[in-house]
């Protein structure tokens, strides 16, 4: 076994992406012993902020373990030095998505509010300069945002859109499979785990279903995990739709109240206000553990969302009063705040956790499969 | 012995420890029918009020004069019933104790009837002794109201203090030419965080000007006689070498240099120096130990300097033990020191602070140092089979109870002065185990100190790191916190928490005939019930001499040491115990075989009297110098010897009852 080299530097580095306390720890492992989420393969939070206390990078690069932390903040709550294990594991899924980004963005966003801010204002911008030079001719008698802004030629920037976030997604993907599946694991692991376990993500992505195992949450009837799971169905529903039934769904025409494409259209931005609301308000009272610290990328996402909604409201709203200026104007600004929202966000924000997430625990099933089986087994399915 | 034996007996229940096992009631009613006997009793606790109340009324109300009782160990409670004895008015030493419990129950357990046996053997053994006791008085002596303290660090000098302070005289010997002890090489200490040399200057001053006290430096004491209340001592004293007229001059023409223990070779000095600014005295002195002999030239004139050896005899009552200990030393390679000169002992890096004060930047040998490890209990809680043996074969498997602390206090200071150091401690336990010492713990934990733990049996490892490495040392530990993965650590120092050892007194603890644990520290007589105390009656314990103390334990040992010796000498008087040869003038007709058999100075001599006009030659015992062995006994063709309270008489006496059939004694009755 080769030595770990020790790195001083790492546990500075990551006071940059959130407010643990990690050299006060004395590694009691209260946080581990109540951690609702933590197993004997996944000792967790301790073993994580032991890792940064030494500044075992390469090690962290390697761990599922932050993936599998939902804050609920028990942690936090125990631990007898204030070392805010729960945040620590905060900040240490912001650090992985930095580790994962190949093009550096990740890590400029997080530990910098000018970059962050600045990107979102450039690509608002540019999207802002793009929309009016193609912009169609601006019928002012009736509202025909068709016409002023084709509903084709704004498919298509969608799609490259679409393109864009897949090339850098998948990247970071790969990325983000070699560390824990490769470089993290003493043998290889056989192909077909990964499309038996392949369920796996479905499932995570669309339930969340390991945030209901949390104590404080369960104590209010799960209250978190549906908030959360809302949330996940409302931008999940908006960006299938943007990216697929676009032509759908941006028409002139007025449907009835009952028609899909009216209240599925309600049922996102409700839920979008409803989840970044709670978001912001929690973030400013900080009345539970999770909102107790705030980064500045906590802030930004759930604002982008309330202003994608409130913009997606108002244009409605202008529409159906019949004026016409206003509706354009009003999309423009809209979409100003959409791009950069998935263009930024999705891959190296904190949407990031949304895929993320239900991939590290596929990660782990695969891992877990992999690891029972017998050594030749996989020796032999790695010959192949 | 005129009047007739009435003997009570007592078979104590112990609270169960005894009955459990043995049938006290069948013993109780066994010995009731031995010859004498006139009561026999158990009870369930006979220590307490009124099982007391009991022997006390039975003495007035039966008449009864021999009291013998099968109990706990008489280390417990034989002085308990005493007293009780003498409340009564009988003799003290007209009563023998029994340890029934320590002796049968407790190790017989199993076989309750076996042990009810040996009970009756060992109480009808009692009860024969018993038989044939004489009153006897303790032996008073005279005690010379002066105490001697060996060492002038903190406890000697705060011992010597204590005890002038009640009025008794003490002459304070320290070896060295300077006082304080290695107190006055620490800088800042814990918990206070005061100078160390400021606390002890106040000590000191108050010692000096003290006209109880006299001090001896450079001397060591070369010959002790006596005992208890009249110690005889020689002290032997090197000359300081220097005047007060031409100390400057000699100090300022001396050319030669030798390390400087003070600052652990960190530094060179003169062979005439002074530690440190401001020590005392504040004469300096010359080293007769490395100086060359080689003439020193001052205004013309050569000089070569001469020590004059001085002996002085004194008596004294008691003797205070303050010889305090020696920081312990790596082995050559042990963690790289002595081999990589980035290792040093904490006590080095000590010296090393208070010798660059206000520096901006940590500095070992001109490169600036930007990682450092500390390492602790180096050379302590040594494991048998895993470390290297000391020179007498044992490890050092004591924790020296300061390091922890030390180690803690010095990363305060270190990361009060240099911001940016990355400090790693390397530890197995961490033993602030005193009033606000854990502060410093949690204090080193808050300003980012990183820990790591190892075990024992796996002990961290330096090395010099290869070429081109950024630091020049690399220490590989399995760290028990993170899975007990190895890390590597590049450092550019590394510090050895080095533990505490004993001082070499190898003569002193011949002369004192004092004993040592396997520690090799100074033996106190129980750790619990006389922890300052030594087996050898008026010889006490004050400081580090007998075990790891800080400086506050210290002073507390010094006190209590200082409380014994004033309780010891304060009236004037001492009071021993009486087992001692006695004399048969009758029989003795001073062959001298005891006087040849004897192992203690001065307990037994012969002597030559004119009695009756005719010149006669005896053994006359010194009792205070006897201590009772009975090796006069053994050797005396004519039994002219006995030792008082264990006659061979009564030897016999009891041998009879032990080997006595048991069916006899239950005939007997
Ligand atoms: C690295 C380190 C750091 C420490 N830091 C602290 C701290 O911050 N706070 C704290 O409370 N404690 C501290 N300590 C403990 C402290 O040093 C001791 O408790 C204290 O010095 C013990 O004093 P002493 O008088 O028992 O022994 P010593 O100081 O050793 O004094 C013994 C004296 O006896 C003399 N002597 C020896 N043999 C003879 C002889 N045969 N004849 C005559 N004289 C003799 C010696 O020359 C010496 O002067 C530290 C210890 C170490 C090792
Ligand atoms: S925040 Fe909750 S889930 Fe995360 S490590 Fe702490 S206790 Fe576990
Ligand atoms: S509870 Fe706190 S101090 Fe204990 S191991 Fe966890 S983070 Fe560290
Ligand atoms: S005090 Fe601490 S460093 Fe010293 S021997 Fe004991 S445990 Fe080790």
């Amino acid at each position: 076994m080769t030595a770990t080299r020790v790195d001083p530097e790492l546990l500075s580095e990551l006071k940059e992406y959130g407010d643990g306390q990690v050299e006060t720890c004395f590694n009691c492992g209260n946080c581990t012993a109540i951690c609702p989420f933590t197993s004997a393969e996944y000792p967790f939070p301790r073993n994580m902020i032991r890792l940064v206390q030494i500044g075992g990078a390469e090690k962290l690069k390697q761990s599922i373990d932050p993936w599998l932390c939902y804050y609920c903040g028990d942690c936090s709550q125990t631990c007898p030095r204030g070392a805010e294990p729960g945040e620590v594991m905060m900040s240490l899924r912001r650090w992985l998505t930095a580790q994962y980004d190949f093009t550096g963005l990740a890590k400029k966003f997080y530990t910098s509010k000018v970059w962050e801010i600045g990107a979102m204002v450039v690509v608002g911008v540019l999207v802002v300069v793009i929309a009016l030079l193609l912009s169609g001719p601006v019928v002012t008698d009736q509202v025909e945002l068709n016409t002023f802004a084709p509903v084709e030629i704004v498919h298509v920037a969608d799609w490259i859109m679409a393109g864009m976030l897949v090339f850098f997604i998948a990247i970071n993907v790969f990325r983000m499979w070699k560390y824990i599946m490769v470089d993290g694991m003493d043998r290889k692991v056989p192909f077909s785990l990964y499309i038996t376990e392949a369920w796996q993500i479905v499932l995570h992505l669309f339930t969340q279903k390991r945030w209901a195992q949390c104590e404080e949450d369960k104590e209010k009837k799960n209250w978190n995990w549906i908030a959360h799971l809302l949330m996940v169905s409302g931008y999940g529903l908006m960006l299938v739709i943007i990216i697929f039934f676009l032509k759908w769904f941006q028409t002139d025409e007025i449907y009835p109240v009952w028609h899909p494409q009216r209240w599925l259209g309600y049922y996102a931005t409700i839920v979008l206000i409803f989840g970044a609301g709670r978001s912001i308000i929690g973030r400013i009272k900080k009345n539970v553990q999770m909102h107790r610290f705030s980064h500045a990328s906590d802030w930004i996402f759930p604002v982008l969302l309330l202003l994608v909604a409130l913009t997606g409201i108002m244009m409605h709203t202008t529409r159906y009063l019949g004026l016409p200026l206003v509706t354009y104007y009003t999309y423009i600004i809209h979409l100003a705040f959409v791009a950069p929202m998935l263009i930024l966000e999705v891959p190296f924000g904190k949407w990031a956790h949304l895929y993320y997430r239900p991939l590290a625990i596929y990660f782990e099933q695969v891992r877990a499969k992999a690891k029972a089986m017998p050594v030749a087994e996989t020796q032999l399915a790695s010959a192949d | 012995m005129s009047e007739k034996p009435k003997i009570a007996v007592y078979t104590c229940y112990c609270g169960g420890n005894i009955s459990h096992t043995v049938k006290c009631e069948q013993v109780a009613k066994l010995l009731a029918e031995q010859p004498d006997v006139v009561v026999s009793r158990t009870n369930m606790s006979l220590c307490s009020d009124a099982g007391q109340s009991q022997i006390e009324e039975d003495i007035r109300e039966l008449g009864v004069n021999r009291v013998v009782i099968g109990a706990c160990a008489p280390s417990l409670h034989e002085q308990t019933f005493r007293k009780t004895v003498i409340r009564a008015g009988l003799n003290p030493y007209l009563y023998h104790h029994i340890g029934l419990r320590e002796q049968d129950s407790w190790v017989h357990t199993c076989d309750a009837d076996g042990a009810t046996c040996k009970a009756v053997r060992l109480m009808a053994a009692g009860v024969a002794k018993a038989r044939l006791l004489d009153p006897l008085e303790p032996i008073q002596l005279e005690a010379e109201k002066r105490a001697l303290v060996i060492g002038g660090g903190v406890a000697g000098l705060r011992a010597a203090l204590d005890i002038a302070d009640q009025g008794l005289k003490v002459v304070l010997v320290e070896k060295t030419p300077f006082l304080g002890g290695r107190m006055a090489q620490l800088d800042t200490v814990f918990p206070t965080g005061e100078e160390a040399h400021i606390l002890l200057a106040d000590l000191i001053d108050k010692v000096v000007n003290h006209d109880k006290i006299t001090i001896f430096t450079q001397t060591e004491v070369t010959k002790v006689s006596g005992y208890v209340g009249n110690y005889g001592i020689q002290l032997t004293q090197h000359s300081r070498g220097v005047s007060a007229e031409n100390a400057k001059a000699l100090q300022d023409a001396c050319q030669q240099m030798v390390a400087d223990e003070f600052n652990y070779g960190l530094t060179e000095r003169k062979v005439i120096y002074q530690p440190y600014h401001g020590c005392y005295p504040p004469l300096p002195a010359v080293d007769w130990e490395h100086y060359n002999g080689e003439p020193i030239n001052i205004n013309g004139k050569s000089e070569i300097l001469k020590d004059e050896i001085q002996q002085f005899e004194l008596s004294a009552g008691a003797v205070v033990v303050a010889t305090g200990f020696d920081p312990y030393v790596p082995r050559e390679g042990e963690y790289g020191y002595s081999e990589l000169p980035q290792v040093v002992t904490l006590p080095q890096l000590i010296r090393h602070m208070a010798l660059n004060p206000g520096a901006k930047s940590l500095e070992w040998q001109g490169h600036k140092v930007r990682d450092i490890v500390l390492i602790h209990c180096v050379g302590s809680r040594e494991i048998e089979g895993i470390d290297e043996p000391q020179e007498d074969g044992q490890v050092n498997n004591y924790c020296s109870r300061v390091c922890c602390t030390a180690t803690l206090h010095m990363i305060e200071e270190l990361r009060e002065n240099f911001p940016k150091l990355n400090i790693y401690d390397l530890y197995q336990d961490i033993r602030t185990y005193g009033r606000g010492h854990e502060d410093y713990y949690i204090n080193a934990l808050d300003n980012g100190t990183r820990f790591v733990r190892y075990h024992g049996e796996e002990k961290p490892k330096v090395f010099a790191a290869p070429k081109g490495d950024t630091h020049p040392v690399l220490v590989h530990v399995t760290d028990a916190l993170t899975y007990n993965q190895e890390l590597e650590i590049p450092v550019d120092l590394v510090v050895l928490a080095t533990g505490m050892q004993p001082r070499q007194i190898d003569d002193l603890v011949k002369m004192l005939k004092v004993s040592r644990g396997n520690d090799r520290f100074l033996l106190e007589v129980h750790p619990k019930l006389r922890p300052v105390e030594t087996a050898v009656n008026g010889v006490i314990l004050a400081g580090t001499a007998q075990g790891p103390m800080n400086i506050q334990e210290s002073i507390s040992a010094a006190s209590a040491a200082a409380a014994k010796v004033i309780s010891l000498l304060g009236s004037g008087q001492v009071e021993l115990q009486p087992f001692v040869a006695a004399v048969d003038p009758e029989k003795c007709n001073g062959t001298g075989a005891c006087v040849e058999a004897c192992e203690y100075e001065d307990a037994i001599a012969l002597e030559t009297f004119v009695e009756d006009g005719k010149e006669v030659t005896r053994a006359v015992v010194t009792p205070a110098n006897c201590t009772g062995c009975g090796a006069c006994v053994a050797v005396c063709p004519n039994r002219a010897i006995d030792v008082q309270g264990w006659t061979l008489a009564q030897y016999e006496a009891m041998v009879d009852a032990i080997a006595m059939d048991i069916v006899d004694l239950v005939e007997a009755g």
